[in-house]
């Protein structure tokens, strides 16, 4: 049980939770998103792409950390560009970022809970909000251990439980899947699908059969553009007999990758 | 809030800080306790003057706390979130100010246990002392934090630390020959071993809080600041509170070393007779010091217009100002030891003979003091000790060789040159001597 606000059971007015259209981000100097078109709503998007595509660039931009050098960004109804008050939907975003920091002296319950209070949950939905982000990604019995007492995948987990304290409209997960055992991803599947009812949720990861498994859409980047956007099956779709891979899934990657590249080449 | 503030109580640099201090603070009362022992005002200005350690502590403290995010990692998560960086601070300086707080109250509270049994006076001015104590220290911390953030280094911390020791010891030094300048920034400055009537006018606390309430506004600022204007807007702060303080406080130097503490100094008596008075400074040592005191006085019973009442030696200098003399009164020095007790408690009743044949302060033919020593062990009927704190090691020499001659006289002779020497002592026409030619 929760309190629900008055926000929260408003009708949407928005189109899509994210929408870009002729984005541009830098990374250092470097154009790591170079005009990007991208609309996602309600539901489990998996971003795929080679290492140094821009993903991560992508997710730090649509978790509002970096400021687009050009385009358009909309969350959540919201144009984020450099002079918008970014606070009332950075109160509905869920990031967990590629390097998860955190106060190593905090308890799991602690640091949940600090979270909650730096997202401006109202005072007393924090205590109960941190209690059910813990339970749900399983870490309920360490919930009073210390975060640096924590394994790899433990940690991993605690920062899923903070970035979804505040049941974000837009959830963020960069490589959420780092270090968690094989039943832990089965689980965080379950999870993933479950966020995904009435959020949209973005997880970049680089294992292409999570996708399959638990998204029910696929979004695929190269050199900063989009790649593919479409439905596992869609992306399954893409791989023939010939395409490197162990799966159905990774040979669609693969070939969509082959595709784009020899595009980009002519 | 609350909330938060309790999570960050527990888990940021504040226990640790509130540790360190009180530790370090109780080391450094131990190491010379009859500094402070005098009195609550001694204590208060005792813990002020080991600011010179504690102070940098608090600096090094708030960088190192402020590096958290830094040593974290934690400014990609943070940056994704609504709160304002200036709210994401407030816990964190509470926290700290706590710390300090309770670390220098602690402090003050062990110094306090050690003379709770004999300091009674307790002035207004020993709180505002303390007070200011602790608002040097939450400026301190806030500074810390402050440039612990703009510097996020490990270096950061010790090397602030190392500054505010340095900066502490050279404002004497660079404010020369304006004291009353380096009173102004130095919490520390003239806190350095006050006499029994030690007092700190209320003006150099006013002026000290203005400088030091200024810096710690000056942290804020910084803390809630992003940008190099917000930042430069740091200063006027400041320099308005440099102004201020500069204003307030008097500009005469040594003017807290020379303050004296007029209550403190007036006598407390014993209601029965032979009285004896003691400052209220020292009116907790009071019983301990009448019944040597009144030993003294039966030993003198045997000289004609002997004295009957003992009061402490309220003597200050700078300026000048002597108890009055009075044939009838013995004056005594009373003093406060390591053990917040009475300083030399077996010599106070040879210190009250020997007292009956001092001389009035103002009196420029004032009389030996050998003479004094071995009179007053011929009238107690014992051998001067050939050292003692109270007197020269010369003159204790010569008080056995006098105190000798003095044994080798048919008595009524010996007495008649005791009662002579006491005589020119009260009428201060003390050349001449046990043994000069005058005498029979």
């Amino acid at each position: 049980m929760r309190t629900v606000s008055a926000a929260e059971t408003a009708p949407t007015t928005y189109p899509w939770a994210i929408h870009a259209e002729g984005l541009r981000v830098r990374a250092g100097r470097h154009l790591a998103i170079d005009g990007l078109d991208l609309a996602m709503g309600i539901g489990v998007h998996g971003l795929l792409g080679p290492n140094g595509a821009g993903k991560t660039t992508l997710m730090r931009s649509l978790a509002t950390v970096l400021k687009p050098a050009d385009g358009r960004l909309t969350l959540l109804g919201e144009s984020v560009d450099g002079r918008a008050d970014l606070r009332k939907v950075r109160r509905r975003l869920g990031y967990l970022p590629q390097q998860f920091g955190f106060y190593p002296r905090f308890t799991v319950r602690e640091f949940v809970e600090y979270m909650a209070w730096l997202k401006e949950m109202p005072k007393t939905a924090v205590p109960g909000a941190a209690q059910r982000a813990i339970e749900r990604v399983g870490l309920a019995a360490k919930a009073e251990a210390r975060m640096k007492t924590l394994s790899g995948g433990m940690l991993r987990r605690a920062g899923i439980a903070q970035a979804i304290v505040n049941d974000p409209a837009v959830l963020l997960l960069d490589e959420p899947t780092v270090g968690l055992d094989p039943e832990q991803r089965l689980d965080f599947r379950g999870l993933l699908r479950d966020m995904g009812v009435d959020s949209c949720v973005l997880v970049s990861t680089h294992l292409v059969e999570d996708v399959v498994a638990a998204c029910t859409d696929v979004v695929m980047v190269n050199e900063g553009r989009l790649v593919y956007q479409g439905t596992p099956d869609g992306l399954v779709a893409q791989g023939g007999e010939g395409d490197p891979g162990d799966s159905p899934a990774e040979r669609g990657y693969s070939a969509l990758l082959r595709h784009y590249r020899a595009g980009a080449g002519k | 809030m609350t909330r938060i503030l309790n999570i960050e109580l527990r888990r940021s640099a504040a226990l640790g800080t509130a540790l360190i201090l009180f530790v370090t603070g109780v080391l450094l009362l131990a190491t010379d306790r009859a500094i402070f022992t005098t009195g609550w005002i001694q204590l208060a200005m005792t813990q002020r003057l080991y600011l010179a350690v504690l102070w940098p502590l608090a600096l090094a403290a708030g960088a190192w706390q402020a590096s958290r995010e830094h040593r974290s990692k934690v400014a990609e998560l943070f940056a994704s979130t609504p709160r304002p960086q200036a709210h994401r601070v407030l816990p964190t300086l509470i926290a700290m100010a706590v710390a300090v707080l309770s670390g220098y109250l602690t402090m003050g509270i062990a110094g306090g246990l050690w003379i709770i049994g004999t300091a009674e006076y307790l002035p207004v001015a020993a709180f505002a002392v303390t007070a200011v104590g602790v608002l040097a220290l939450i400026a301190a911390v806030w500074f810390g934090l402050a440039i612990g953030r703009l510097l996020p280094w490990r270096v950061t911390a010790p090397a602030l630390g190392i500054a505010g020791m340095g900066l502490l010891l050279l404002i004497p030094g660079a404010t020369r020959p304006h004291g009353w300048l380096a009173l102004v920034f130095s919490p520390i400055y003239e806190m350095n071993m006050p006499g029994a009537y030690a007092a700190v006018p209320g003006r150099a606390s006013i002026a000290q809080t203005l400088w030091l309430a200024a810096l710690a506004v000056t942290a804020l600022v910084l803390l809630a600041s992003s940008g190099w204007r917000t930042r430069m807007a740091a200063l006027l702060p400041v320099a308005l509170g440099a102004a201020l303080a500069i204003t307030v406080m008097p500009h005469q130097n040594r003017f807290v070393n020379d303050a004296i503490d007029p209550v403190a100094r007036e006598l407390t008596c014993t209601e029965d007779a032979p009285r004896v008075c003691v400052s209220r400074i020292h009116s907790g040592l009071l019983t301990e010091v009448t019944a040597p005191a009144r030993e003294g006085l039966a030993v003198l019973a045997k000289l004609p217009n002997a004295p009957t009442t003992v009061h402490e030696d309220t003597t200050i200098y700078f300026p000048d100002s002597y108890p009055p003399r009075r044939a009838d009164t013995v004056l005594l020095d009373v003093e406060t030891g390591d053990d917040a007790h009475l300083a030399d408690r077996t010599d106070v009743w040879m210190k009250v003979v020997a007292g009956a044949f001092a001389s009035p302060p103002d009196c420029e033919m004032s009389v030996d003091p050998a003479d004094r020593i071995a009179a007053a062990h011929w009238l107690i009927g014992s051998e001067p000790a050939k050292a003692s704190e109270d007197f020269e090691p010369e003159d204790s020499e010569r008080a056995v060789q006098l105190w000798n001659d003095l044994r080798r006289l048919p008595a009524d002779k010996a007495k008649a040159r005791v009662v002579a020497l006491r005589q020119a002592a009260v009428n201060c026409t003390a050349d001449i001597g046990l043994f000069s030619k005058s005498t029979p």
